[in-house]
């Protein structure tokens, strides 16, 4: 097969409800529905974990999360990735991440690129945030009377909620815009830089890899997008108060529903944006004269929840369809028309048959297989997706929140079932006639079906366990400790008792 | 009661760690207890063996192993 060049544009938090291909009401992603008529669409991608921590190892290494226990978190040291594979076949690799810091060189993201920026010290707009200077005494009479406000559910709640309006009230008076409330690099920024590096080169194969953070909360993106959206615009003192508000955790979820289309609404601006920003990549590879030559595709490390299941964000505490569906759009030079592959396909698969529709060879540790003749000749595997994580885990840096049950979803085209090992439940849905996850089947329906999701779930964790190597884990062990003792942070009391 | 072990390290390993050390742990005895328990953790697997245990259980229940 001819080699060609790869592109892969990763969106953060893009669930796949919310592209125009997909059939979302709203018309925010203009352009990659007109990609999507010369590529193949997969309509059922599941991520194999959620959030990024859990999601990347399987889009660039093509391994679950847990593939190698818990040990590893990130890249494993020497892991073969889509990168590495690209790299030592002779192409020019770059990346460009808008500033998630789960995707730096720390988690080992950076091995196989010649060039890697995880852009975590660019400011959005080169500007920086003004930090408000807190006020000692103020800080202390806050501190009594919180403590005082504790006495009552009811004075507790009156004071969460004046304390709130008064952080509101102060935060206002700053004046920040929308470009300097803004956490992570606009997609506008990463692009350009993304299109530097291609100016640069003179010929030879490229593989470039784009991490875009515009629709992660909070959601501050761009004037320009809801502009051209035509939504009602949304001032920066709005998006800051509805920020703040959506953040809360001392409100009932009926409460928060009330600014739920107005989160919406900027959550779809920063989509719009990417979409807008990935046509003006895709146009520069034209005028550059390797369009022609490239497989491009557009995929996201996980969704975004927006109180359907009374969840905000993204957070490991559930595998629910808004969190694991995203959307995958994949162009080849060849592509015309559409074509649609409707089986559930895990993102596992990517990386092996990214690399087979590029013409490189796939990496032996690989969990996932290529499936692109499938894709190509419209025959695909009807097997089941597996994603899964670390229920709670939200900040897997400690060792100790790695140290807890699994959360397991094994979701075909039809039928879902979700095992939570931390009360040993498992929940079976039946996606086709009930797609927002309300009614689990009772056990005794569908037992066939049941069965068939478990035994792919227990194949799962004994390939798990037969791919475990001790000296890997040693490996990442001794990685973790030498940061975290490094940063002189206190390692675990437990540890340090000594005798 | 916690038995213990006389272990034998170059003397100029000792001084450098104790260098280290510094800030991070009392001594070099909590630093070697700490690296090593760190080093030989089993709980990771454990709680594999436990997960796929249960599944086999569930299965078991279901009527199919």
């Amino acid at each position: 097969m001819t080699k060609r060049s790869l592109v892969l544009i990763t969106v953060d938090c893009l669930r796949a409800d919310h592209v125009g291909v997909q059939r979302y009401s709203q018309s925010v992603t203009p352009f990659l529905d007109s990609l999507a008529k010369n590529s193949v669409v997969f309509s059922d991608a599941i991520v194999a974990g959620a959030p990024t921590y859990f999601s990347f190892p399987a889009i660039l290494a093509s391994r679950y999360p847990l593939g190698l226990g818990r040990d590893i978190l990130g890249i494993a040291p020497n892991e073969p990735t889509i990168a590495t594979a690209l790299r030592d076949a002779g192409y020019r690799t770059a990346a460009f991440i808008a500033g998630n810091p789960y995707l730096s060189s720390r988690f080992g993201y950076h091995h196989g690129f010649d060039e890697f920026h995880d852009l975590l010290d660019a400011t959005p707009y080169g500007e920086s945030q003004r930090v408000i200077q807190a006020n000692k005494g103020l800080s202390n009479l806050n501190r009594r009377l919180e403590a005082a406000s504790r006495f009552t559910l009811l004075t507790a709640s009156l004071y969460n909620e004046v304390y709130f309006r008064y952080c509101q009230w102060r935060s206002a008076r700053q004046g920040l815009s929308l470009d300097q409330l803004r956490r992570y690099p606009a997609a506008h920024v990463v692009i350009d830089q993304a299109c530097s590096w291609l100016s640069e080169l003179r010929d030879g194969h490229v593989f470039l890899w784009v991490h875009l953070m515009d629709p992660h909360h909070p959601y501050y993106p761009p004037l320009e997008a809801q502009s051209e959206l035509g939504a009602s615009h949304v001032s920066a003192r709005r998006a800051r108060f509805l920020n703040a508000f959506w953040d809360r955790g001392d409100i009932a979820v009926k409460r928060l529903r009330r600014h739920r289309e107005e989160i919406l609404s900027l959550y779809d601006a920063g989509v719009y944006w990417v979409d807008k920003q990935i046509s003006r990549l895709v146009d520069f590879l034209r005028q550059s004269n390797r369009w022609d030559e490239t497989v491009f595709a557009v995929t996201a490390d996980h969704g975004e929840e927006f109180l359907e299941n009374g969840n905000r964000y993204h957070s490991p505490t559930s595998l629910s369809e808004q969190l694991i569906h995203v959307p995958l759009i994949i162009r080849t030079p060849e592509s015309s028309g559409v074509r649609i592959s409707q089986s559930a396909f895990s993102l596992v698969h990517l990386a092996p048959t990214l690399l087979e529709a590029v013409g490189t060879a796939i990496p032996e540790s690989f969990q996932g297989q290529s499936r692109w003749k499938q894709v190509v000749t419209g025959n695909p595997q009807a097997e089941p997706a597996i994603a899964e994580c670390i229920e709670g885990c939200t900040n897997p840096d400690q060792v100790e929140n790695r140290i807890r049950p699994r959360l397991l979803a094994i979701r075909d085209r039809q039928y879902k079932l979700v095992i939570r090992f931390s009360d040993r439940t498992d929940f079976l849905y039946d996606l086709e006639n009930d797609p927002g996850e309300q009614s689990p089947l009772p056990t005794g329906v569908l037992t066939g079906e049941r069965v068939r999701l478990l035994q792919a779930a227990l194949a799962h964790l004994e390939r798990t366990r037969r791919n475990r190597s001790a000296d890997l884990a040693l490996r990442a062990r001794l990685c973790e400790l030498r940061h975290s003792l490094g940063s002189k942070r206190e390692p675990t009391a437990p540890a340090l008792v000594s005798g | 009661m916690t038995q213990y072990r006389m272990v034998r390290l170059p003397e100029d390993l000792c001084v450098e760690a104790e260098k280290w050390l510094t800030g991070r742990f009392e001594n070099l005895e909590t630093m070697v207890c700490f690296l090593v328990r760190e080093m030989i953790r089993e709980d990771a697997n454990k709680l594999d063996q436990a997960e796929e245990q249960l599944i086999q259980q569930r299965l078991r229940e279901l009527g199919y192993i």
